[in-house]
Parts: structure tokens; sequence; C-alpha cells
């Protein structure tokens, strides 16, 4: 419509020049007349071709689908989330694929024919949006601390020679500093003790792969001696300790963590006593 | 005179509309380059449902060594790390019976017979489908899973290792359904002698995808 009014515009001034040479007047005042209502027309017919845009940008944002475009030669469709689920179809170049969930690196799709399978997320990374630009699948990284501000994990190791299993939940205040609560259990051979910690951790390179840690706090030991012994009390003592350690970041979602800690228990007996733990285990951030 | 007047106040008019004229084609052009009629959709990933993590329920028999079998209930959490490789952790409960002196001689070894146990370790995933009545096709995983944990029988808590191997019926993307056998290793002192003990646990539950 625009394109047509353009050109009607171009007509109308070079007619309206010849007609100047002319010297019409009454010429001249009536394609005054009607430019001056091309002029009027012609934002108003813009106006109304943006509501038509608008209109439809509101009725693509209403499905929430993300859609992409292949520009693979072809990808491959599996039954399910993982390499070893058969191909069963397969998507060729210039096809739509909307996107409807995602399961660690596999994202299941639908196509035009509301055929539905699980392809490769490195395979997305592919193909086009619908602005024409290529997907990336923004994914928060281990140094990305907006995104990743809470971890929990689960480790195993020995506490002062016996096994302990612990668990943690930890919160990032900053890229470098944080919070975490601990929950321990040590199995001895003639006890087992609960501890309950909450520490700071600082981590000075926050960006590096292999992150070394700093950590100190304070916590409750809970002693419970076994049944098959002699008949011994159930006692409970304050503690704080200092420890170092390491994270090693194997994906952008789970990481290696290892350290030791040295724990300071005061007893109410003369002397207070020191026991040292190492640990291992798997952390997910959240 | 008039003409003349007429003439200079006409062709000033002309210059500004020309020029406005001009002005208005220049920018339906720009217009026209910049603005498509169809609003781009951007791909945001934020929108798309990630479901890494499991959560279930199973009830099965847990075999408790000189103490019989019991009935068993439990939670498993899992949380896959890749499309192989998941990371679980469990807890159930069960109840230890008598043993054979117990009921012979008529006296209880045990002042608390619940067995509670907790682990966590890592399992492995071997995808494959399963076919019912030539009509039906599923997804299906074989998995096997090893760790370490706790149990708590006879008042005492012992570290266990554990490991195990399972089938894992996936329903549909959501919820799955699980057949596993496990087996608990700990040393043991309940009978009076130190000892190595090989508890087994045989289960089947339901899980879901979030």
């Amino acid at each position: 419509m625009r394109n047509i009014i353009t050109t009607h515009l171009m007509h109308l001034r070079t007619e309206f020049m010849l007609k100047m040479i002319n010297h019409s007047k009454k010429r001249i005042s009536f394609q005054f007349l009607i430019m001056i209502l091309v002029m009027i027309t012609c934002p108003l017919a813009q106006a109304e071709e943006n509501v038509i845009a608008g209109t439809q940008a509101a009725n693509e944002d209403s499905n929430v689908l993300s859609r992409v475009k292949v520009d693979e030669a072809f990808v491959e469709w599996r039954s399910g989330p993982a390499e070893g689920f058969p191909v069963f179809h397969v998507s060729e170049k210039g096809e739509w694929l909307s996107l409807l969930i995602r399961k660690t690196d596999w994202m299941k799709v639908r196509d035009g024919k509301g055929r539905e399978g699980w392809i490769r997320v490195s395979d997305l990374l592919k193909t086009y949006d619908s602005s024409g630009s290529l997907v990336s699948i923004v994914e928060p990284q281990f140094d990305d601390f907006s995104t990743r501000r809470w971890e929990a994990g689960l480790m195993h190791g020995e506490f002062d020679g016996a096994a302990v299993n612990a668990g943690y939940a930890g919160y990032w205040m900053t890229e470098h500093l944080s919070l975490e609560l601990w929950g321990s259990q040590v199995l001895g051979d003639s006890s087992e003790i609960l501890i309950a910690n909450i520490n700071l951790l600082h981590q000075p390179f926050p960006s590096w792969r292999f992150s070394p840690f700093f950590t100190i706090g304070a916590g409750q030991l809970f002693i419970d001696p076994k049944a098959t012994l002699a008949e011994a009390e159930n006692r409970s003592e304050d503690t704080i300790h200092a420890g170092f350690g390491a994270r090693y970041y194997i994906d952008n979602r789970y990481f290696i963590r290892m350290e030791v800690k040295d724990y300071k228990v005061f007893t109410n007996r003369e002397t207070n006593e020191e026991a040292t733990e190492w640990k291992i285990g798997l952390s997910v951030f959240f | 005179m008039e003409n003349w007047t007429q003439r200079i106040l006409l062709k000033k008019c002309v210059a500004l509309l020309l020029l406005s004229g001009l002005s208005t084609l220049a920018n339906s052009q720009e217009n026209l380059l910049v603005e498509p009629d169809v609003r781009p959709q951007i791909v945001d990933e934020s929108v798309i449902d990630t479901e890494n993590f499991e959560v279930g329920m199973f009830v099965g028999v847990m075999n408790i060594e000189d103490f019989e079998s019991s009935t068993l209930v439990g939670a498993r959490i899992a949380y896959h790390l890749s499309d192989s490789l998941f990371f679980e952790a469990n807890f159930g409960m069960a109840e230890g019976g008598e043993t054979s002196a117990e009921k012979l001689g008529g006296f209880d070894l045990l002042a608390d017979s619940d067995y509670t146990y907790y682990n966590f370790g890592l399992g492995f995933n071997a995808p494959g489908q399963t076919f019912f009545l030539g009509e039906y096709t599923f997804n299906n995983n074989i998995y096997v899973v090893g760790g370490v944990g706790s149990t708590e029988f006879g008042g005492d808590s012992e570290l266990t290792v554990n490991f195990g191997a399972g089938y894992q019926l996936l329903i549909n993307d959501w919820m799955s359904l699980h057949v596993a056998g496990r087996q608990h290793l700990m040393r043991t002192d309940l009978t009076g002698e130190d000892k190595l003990v090989f508890n087994t646990e045989l289960s089947t539950g339901l899980s879901f995808f979030f």
C-alpha cells in the first residue's frame, strides 16, 4: 500500500512541476489540495500498518513456544533424551521446529506436522531462529555469578580415622564469598557423631575451572556412643574449624569438590581435642 | 500585480510542499528498510522447561541378614548429569525381625528393631526400548548404581556401601516406573561378633521428572 502511495506521490510531483510551467492557477490549487490530502493520508496509512504488525507480534507472543529453523543438511530425531535411543526421524534443512522441554543435553521438539522427538542441544546451535540469527542456547557458566547463587552437594570422607558422610547447601553472597550450612555423620567404631556446621567460604579465583577455596566456621558436635558398648552418655560439644579445598567444574551444572578441615573441639574436660577431616563429593548448582 | 503576488506565494508554497513531500518519501523508504511486517521472535531458553531432577517413592522387601525380611518403603531423588550419568540419594525404612536364637530362646536381642538407611552415589543408564503387545513402544533404561551411606539398625549407625541395578520404564516425559535390586554391605557386631553383612533390597516405585 505504501508503495502505491509513494509511486502516486512521485507522479503527482512530476505532473505538478509541468503544470507550474504552464502557470495554470486552477490546476495548481487542485493539485495543491490533492497533495495535502496525500500527505495527511500517508502517515495515517503507515500508522494502520504498524497496528497490524503489532497485533501479529502480540499473537506470536501469546504462543510460548520458541521456534527454530534447521540449517544443517539434516538433524536426527531420537525417541528419547539419550544417544542410545533409536533414531526414528530426520528433519531437513529449512524445517521449522518448536522447542518443548529440555533434559540434560537434549531438547524435545515438535515439527509442523505435530510429530515429537528429541534432538541434541548441540544440533540446535546450528539452527536459525525467526529473526534469522543463529540460535545460541545461553547456558549459565560456572563463573556466571548472577545466575548461580545456590549450590548443594553430598560428600564422603574420613573424620579422625572414621568414615564421614556429609551434605551441604550454600548461598553465594558475592562472587567470592559463600555462606554454607552443613550436616555430617561420622560413623566411628565406638560412637556415632553428628556435626552441624555453619561456615564461610572464600574463593579467590571464581572464574578458574579448578578453583581453590578457604573456609572457616563453627558448629556443634553430638556424640552418641554405640549401644553395644557399656553404658555411656550422649554429649555435645562446641567446635570451630578452618580448612581449604578446591572445586573442579566438570560441566557448567555440577562440579567435584574436595576439602580438608581441621576441627578444634571444646570439651568440658581438661584438654580440648582436635580432629582432621577430608572429604570428596559432587555438588550441583541451582 | 495580483497575478505576480500569487505566483510568488505559490512558488514558495510549492517549494515547501516539495521539500516536505521528499522528506516523507525518504522517511517511508527508511521505514521500509528497518521495519519488517512481522516482528522476529528470538529464542529464549529460559521459557523452555528443563527437567533434570527426578523424585520418586518405592516399596519393596528388605532382607536383613540374621533378622528376617520385612517391608521396605523409601524415597529417592536423582539429578541427571548427562544423558547416561546420574547422581542419586535414597532414604529407606524397614523393620528387623527375630533371629532364630531369639525365637528358640524366647528373648529379645534388639532394643530397637527399626532399620533405616540413607545413601548417595552415582548411576549409569543404558537406554533402550520396550514393546508391549506389538502396539505400544516405551523408552526404558537399564541402570547400575553404586554409592555410600549409613544404616541405623539396633540403635547403631554403620557405614554402608551399596551397589545394584534396575530397570526404568519411561511411561511419558515426566513419569517412570522402576524395578530395582540393591545390595547393602556393612560391618556389624549386633549378633556378638564383628562381621560383614549383606542386606538385599528388592523394590519397585514411581518417579517423576521436574
